[in-house]
């Protein structure tokens, strides 16, 4: 099979996608829990009980950050499309 | 007696009234009033009793300590308070005669005019030629310093307002003169002693007063504590319901001690009154009504402090199953296996041990223990991933390295997880058991494995109680068409990628039927359709588990960092180029420690919070989800009656 590009730089754009997947899902679970945050802080300010659902409540969003670790994860060790192009 | 969970008796019923305290609650509360805000002035907060007192005492006491005492406190409170607000005002006029000095006025020359109207201020630009177009009458003084120019203009009173707009033309500010007497420095020096000799009044006051709350502490406490429970006691019939001739007492008590109940309050009445219990017909219609039974929490010691998690989520409804064994089996595992480091494991555990010494309040007692348990658990997990602070460097000097000829046999095996990304680390564990790294790919695949088998196990027995919780609630069609088929759906699922990985078609086939099958389940389910829209959340929570991994990732990655930086790149540098240890310099020895120390201090804060946060996350989202609290919590079993800390039983 011909050689396309060469195994180096191939891996190299595997490691910029998956910081790129880790990064901006870690931007969005950021962007999302900023406003649940502040909610919660208010909340828990007035009614100290509410502590526990205002953890739950802040903590949803971070599961973005793992599925964008989760495809980094993937891209890193197990996923490897070019094998059949690249020659070492 | 401590038994009876009373119910509030809300007045629904036409003949019977609510009932009237009894005895002396009026005076319990007004002492019990007094007494609160003596202790806000010194401050007092509720702390572990340092001596008891015996009710006769606090009675004799009482009246003292009420009166005599809290008048002193609150003489001497109110005095430093008039002290502060003094010299705050004191310090305000300084404040605003400073600027005054530039002018070269007495200060009594800027008031007391009938005929006049003075402005004081500072002013942006010039204002004499303005001023004298509009009042020829006038007498401008200014002068300036710190980059801002200061005026007084006297005028005319008539003249007044016309020159008060020419002169906020040109950016006049005002400063409010104090009325007093003298030159300005003068007057300022004055001030300035005033506030020394008021600063020095109050230091021996804040003394007195903290002297006060030393000897008085534990008997202010005492008495709180037996006037709280005076006027609880006064005060209960106002939880009664009542007639003119007798009262009716609503309350729950758990099942075993009724018995104990009824003989006690029996021979405390002579048999005058009669005690009943609900058939459990009545309880399923009370259960069915929504009426909020309440739940006593109980649980083995050792489980005891989990209750704090469970408690901050939700108290469990009457039918429900309190998730604080679950917690305490899961929740350490979890801890560990994210920090999994011998190093930061000893250290977690020996702050958090001088934490529990220190802090004795309940609530600290018990987030510490939990935090105890999870510590012993990292340790276990450092030996097995082989860390300690970071999979670098003092791992093989403490441990020893593994000759090359055992690292052949084992890679042949299969079972080798020393190289990864970093290349092999070559290292020995205890008992000739060869530790993973958590950095190698093979040991990233088998991690990503297990923490989707802990995610798969941790939901399964959330669904698992949650049919139990639907059917004890009598809700058969959400038991077998709403959490059966979650439970079917996230097994296998996982066990369909896992089919896929293996190459096993088999197991792919039938496990793709059992999820389609799971599917239409759930289309039939009390949600129709609609139920389809939580598929993909309840996949979401398996991968969920996966932060068991990354977090634990984040925290090596860091060591690692911290190490190589310090022993492969800082300490040879620093040394001329050196790459034995035996030949680094002292400077290169000691910059690097300080490094080290640094980064592993940063890195232990985050140790001892994220994995705390995110097993938490990981019951109360993925889990609790599953099974609790479907119906907003219930309330805690909390019986009538008071426990005696600092008063003598």
């Amino acid at each position: 099979m011909a050689v396309v590009a060469d195994a180096g730089s191939l891996y190299g754009l595997l490691a910029v996608g998956a910081g790129l997947a880790t990064g901006l899902a870690g931007i969005g679970a950021g962007v999302g829990e900023q406003g649940i945050g502040a909610a919660v802080v208010g909340v828990v300010a007035e009614e100290p009980g509410f502590l526990g659902k205002g953890l739950f409540l802040m903590l949803l969003p971070e599961t973005l950050i793992i599925f964008g670790l989760a495809v980094s994860l993937i891209l890193m060790f197990a996923w490897t499309p070019f094998s059949g192009i690249v020659t070492p | 007696m401590h038994l009876l969970h009373i119910v509030n008796y809300n007045g629904s019923e036409p003949s019977f009234e609510l009932g009237k305290p009894i005895g002396k609650a009026r005076e319990y509360s007004e002492n019990l009033i007094k007494l609160r805000s003596i202790t806000r002035y010194l401050n007092l907060k509720n702390k572990a009793p340092d001596k008891t007192f015996p009710e006769s005492q606090i009675l004799s006491e009482m009246d003292n300590l009420l009166n005599n005492v809290g008048a002193d406190i609150t003489a001497t409170y109110e005095r430093i308070t008039a002290i502060d607000a003094e010299i705050k005002s004191k310090r305000d006029q300084i404040k605003s005669l400073t600027p005054l000095a530039v002018l070269p006025l007495p200060l009594e020359a800027y008031y007391g005019y009938d005929s006049l109207a003075t402005f004081v201020g500072t002013v942006a630009t010039p204002v004499d030629a303005d001023v004298a177009r509009v009042s020829p009458v006038n007498e401008i003084y200014s002068g300036s310093a710190k980059n801002a120019t200061f005026v007084a203009v006297f005028v005319p009173v008539e003249k007044a307002s016309e020159v008060s707009s020419v002169l906020s033309e040109h950016g006049f500010s005002e400063i409010s003169v104090p009325r007093l007497e003298g030159s300005v420095d003068s007057a300022i020096a004055t001030l300035e002693g005033s506030i020394k000799s008021l600063e020095g009044e109050k230091a021996p006051l804040q003394k007195k007063l903290a002297e006060m709350k030393k000897q008085y502490e534990d008997l202010m406490l005492a008495t709180d504590e037996y006037l709280s429970m005076q006027t609880a006691k006064t005060e209960a019939p106002l939880r009664f319901a009542e007639t003119a001739n007798a009262f009716v007492i609503d309350g729950y008590v758990p099942s075993d001690d009724f018995p104990r109940l009824k003989s006690e309050l029996e021979s405390a009445a002579d048999g005058k009154l009669d005690v009943q219990l609900l058939s459990e017909g009545e309880t399923e219609a009370l259960v069915e009504k929504g009426e909020d039974i309440p739940s006593k929490i109980d649980n083995p010691s050792i489980v005891r402090p989990y209750e704090l998690i469970t408690r901050l989520f939700a108290v469990p409804e009457y039918k429900e199953f309190d998730p604080s064994l679950l917690i305490f089996i899961f929740f350490p595992i979890m801890y560990g296996m994210i920090l999994g480091d011998v190093g930061y494991g000893v250290m977690v555990f020996l702050v958090v041990y001088m934490l529990k010494r220190k802090f004795r309040t309940p609530g600290w007692q018990q987030l510490t223990s939990i935090v105890l348990i999870a510590a012993v658990w990292a340790v276990i997990f450092g030996f097995f991933f082989g860390e300690i602070f970071g999979p670098l460097g003092l791992w093989g000097r403490i441990m020893g390295h593994l000759p090359e000829a055992q690292i052949e046999l084992l890679k042949e095996q299969g079972l080798y997880f020393g190289e990864g990304v970093f290349g092999s680390l070559g290292r020995l564990g205890p008992l000739g058991i060869f530790p993973m790294d958590r950095l190698a790919t093979n040991a990233v695949l088998l991690l990503i494995g297990t923490s989707i088998f802990i995610g798969i196990l941790h939901c399964s027995i959330g669904s698992i109680l949650g049919i139990k919780t639907e059917l004890n609630y009598g809700e058969k069609k959400h038991a077998y068409f709403d959490k059966l088929p979650v439970m079917l759906l996230q097994i296998f699922f996982g066990l369909l990628v896992l089919g896929l990985v293996m190459g096993q078609m088999m197991m792919v086939i039938v496990s793709a039927i059992v999820v389609v099958g799971a599917i239409v389940m759930m289309v039939m389910g009390p949600e129709g359709p609609m139920g389809l829209a939580h598929v993909p959340f309840y996949v979401s929570n398996l991968i969920s588990y996966l932060r068991l991994l990354a977090i634990g990732l984040a925290s090596v990655g860091l060591a690692f960092a911290a190490n190589q930086l310090a022993f492969y790149v800082i300490m040879p540098m620093l040394s001329g180029g050196a790459t034995n240890s035996e030949e680094f310099t002292m400077v290169a020895i000691i910059v690097g420690i300080l490094i080290l120390v640094s980064v592993h201090f940063i890195n232990l804060l985050l140790g001892i919070l994220s994995p705390f946060m995110h097993p938490l996350r990981l019951h109360y989202v993925e889990m609790f989800t599953k099974f609790y609290s479907a119906h907003g919590g219930g309330v805690e079993y909390s019986p009538f009656g008071h426990v005696r800390r600092f008063l003598k039983a």
